[in-house]
């Protein structure tokens, strides 16, 4: 039996693949939505893998320090350095900012780390270009997506850095681009204020009888060393030592030192399940909107081509072609419009995906499974055309 | 005596109910023999189309009985139809031809008329040896491989009668095949349709309205108000 609906494909084929062109690059959207998700899913990992560390020590009663904002006292990362089980500790701070480099601002994560201990949590894990900071103060590592080359001067504040490294897929849970530099630096830059701000204080606390008492030498100038000081970090990056119950760690910190400890578990689950889900649910509802309009589309071609067929149905029904012949010969147009169209769609997610500011993960497990609901959605689409073309009696065929 | 083609005896159809019913077939009786072309006339509503779609099994009468090759398809004292599948009788029982060739616009030329016999479960490559045969006895051969829309009126009704007698039937149905068709064309067409009648045994039903083509018959019938009349008509040679 030859194939009534792969003729017809065929007989209209500019139509067809125009029709199948437009849904893919319906479909080649929804991917790439599902591609946005993934990606953020796995910008979150890679931020954590990236960090080098077991556990997360943030300020008690906070979620942070990338879901909420956390403060500790730089030399908490003694205490838990003392810790039995703890192989490296290390402080790090976080703060998203705009980064000036020779072709203008770029949104980046400037991560502060303790770049004058050998291998210690929150340092870029690896390089692809360059070298890592060996000075205190004012060079950097950046990643290939801020679009700064090595040896170039990028503005953080006040002050002007070197970048002496470049790193890869380091970036943010919003999916900003990393650049690293020292501890110190990153303190500085993350508390500093402007000069007259800083002129501002100073005279107030000069003109406060309780700051500047004339019997009571120093304590005016350690107040000032003290205002315009940050001892401050974001968090302290854990290591556990080989062996160790990474989980009892962090109920030890949790019971001794007042202080939030993270596992890499509880802490994969703030960033998925907490601080993306809103992005997450808004995908979702992207891809439902977009799934209802690819099959308002498939219905819509599928009912208007079945329409424009009635009197040949009722030919072949009046031949004797069974009612089954028919519905296939529907059912799999609108199943070849979906593959061609997923195969478009396919090929369009996979050509602009790299084009994205953000990351876009294309995973072969989400396609398969768009694969079936565009086949799926093709299908339930096609019904009401099989519907009227079922209706159809072959006795209008016959004129009169 | 052999047993007609076509038997019609009494038959009635009504449509709708109560008030509103209207008899478009009162008492229509007909024999049409193997082999042997009958004309089928009539003013517009007097119910030769009905006659057709009950003939073609597409819409039951409401009364008498039907024959076809001496098997009884309907018997409105029996119950109705008298054939489990209809559909299988339209496809080996019975041929049909329409006013429009009514070709589908997706198949070439030989697959429209090998279509019929694939439906019928026969194999690709006999249905389209079966279509050529026909296509080549029609004059059409040369375009086998033609797509409906680029044949003339006369090769798509041709490639129309081939569709007809793909399957052998013993009984085709004509519903104005010569409408659009010029007077040569049209009589072209009758011609074919008696050649194919004698040469497949096969009896053929032609409702058409088309003055240049009536005297050709050699027995008419005339429906009037949902009845039959025979008429013998004496046809030069």
């Amino acid at each position: 039996m030859i194939s009534l609906a792969g003729r017809d494909i065929l007989h209209g084929w500019g139509k067809f693949v125009l029709t199948a062109l437009g849904l893919g690059l319906l479909i080649g959207v929804t991917l790439t939505m599902a591609g946005v998700y993934r990606g953020m899913v796995d910008d979150a990992k890679r931020l954590l893998d990236a960090s080098g560390a077991d556990l997360w020590v943030v300020q008690q009663d906070t979620q942070g320090p990338y879901a909420e904002s956390s403060s500790l006292r730089d030399d908490v990362v003694h205490a838990v350095q003392g810790l039995a089980g703890v192989a490296r500790a290390s402080n790090v701070t976080y703060l998203t900012m705009q980064v000036r480099g020779a072709r203008g601002d770029v949104r980046a994560m400037v991560v502060g780390f303790e770049a004058d201990r050998a291998a210690m949590p929150g340092a870029p894990p690896f390089l692809v270009a360059g070298r890592q900071i060996t000075r205190s103060h004012y060079e950097a590592v950046a990643d290939l997506r801020t679009g700064f080359a090595l040896g170039e001067r990028i503005r953080v504040r006040r002050h002007e850095y070197t970048v002496v490294g470049l790193t890869q897929r380091m970036v943010s849970s919003g999916g900003d681009p990393m650049v690293f530099i020292p501890l110190a630096d990153a303190q500085e830059a993350q508390f500093l204020k402007d000069n007259d701000a800083i002129r501002n204080e100073r005279a107030r606390t000069t003109a406060n009888p309780t700051l500047n008492r004339p019997g009571v030498p120093g304590l005016l100038e350690a107040v000032l060393a003290a205002q315009s000081a940050n001892r401050n970090v974001n968090a302290v990056l854990v290591r556990a030592a080989s062996g160790a119950d990474a989980e009892a760690l962090a109920a030890t910190i949790r019971r001794w030192k007042h202080h939030e400890a993270f596992t890499r578990a509880q802490m994969e689950q703030i960033l998925v399940a907490k601080l993306i889900a809103t992005s997450a649910r808004q995908i979702g509802m992207f891809l439902v909107i977009l799934a209802v309009v690819s099959a308002a589309i498939v219905a819509f071609i599928i009912y208007t081509m079945t329409l424009s067929k009635l009197r040949e149905i009722a030919v072949l029904k009046l031949i004797g072609t069974r009612n089954r012949t028919i519905a296939a010969m529907i059912l799999q147009q609108a199943l070849g419009l979906g593959l061609i169209g997923f195969a478009v769609g396919k090929v369009a997610a996979t050509v602009w995906a790299p084009g994205f500011p953000k990351y876009v993960l294309l995973e072969p497990g989400d396609a398969w499974r768009g694969l079936a609901a565009v086949l799926v959605i093709c299908a339930l689409a096609s019904t009401l055309a099989i519907r009227v073309a079922l209706k159809v009696d072959p006795a209008a065929a016959i004129g009169g | 005596m052999t047993e007609p083609a076509i038997r019609i005896e009494h038959l009635r159809k009504r449509y709708g109910h109560g008030e509103t019913a209207v008899d478009a077939l009162k008492d229509v009786n007909m024999r049409v023999e193997p082999g042997e072309v009958v004309g089928l006339i009539g003013p517009s509503g007097s119910g030769k189309s009905t006659l057709l779609k009950c003939l073609g099994a597409v819409i039951e009468p409401s009364g008498g009985r039907m024959t076809l090759g001496g098997r009884v398809i309907y018997d409105g004292d029996q119950g109705g139809w008298r054939i489990d599948d209809l559909r299988a009788l339209r496809r080996d029982s019975i041929g049909f031809i329409f006013q429009a060739p009514y070709l589908i616009p997706f198949l070439d030329t030989t697959d429209n008329v090998a279509l019929l016999p694939m439906l019928a479960g026969r194999p690709n490559r006999e249905a389209r040896a079966r279509a050529l045969e026909l296509l080549g006895a029609l004059d059409v051969a040369h375009r086998a491989r033609a797509q409906p829309s680029e044949l003339s009126g006369g090769e798509q009704q041709r490639v129309s009668i081939a569709r007809a007698l793909a399957n052998n039937p013993p009984v085709i149905l004509a519903d104005e095949p010569t409408a659009p068709l010029d007077s040569e064309r049209a009589l072209a067409v009758v011609r074919i349709l008696e050649q194919m009648a004698q040469r497949q045994r096969t009896a053929i039903i032609v409702v058409t309205h088309d003055e240049k083509i009536i005297p050709t018959f050699k027995r008419l019938y005339q429906i009037r108000d949902g009845r039959t009349v025979e008429e013998q008509q004496a046809v030069a040679a």
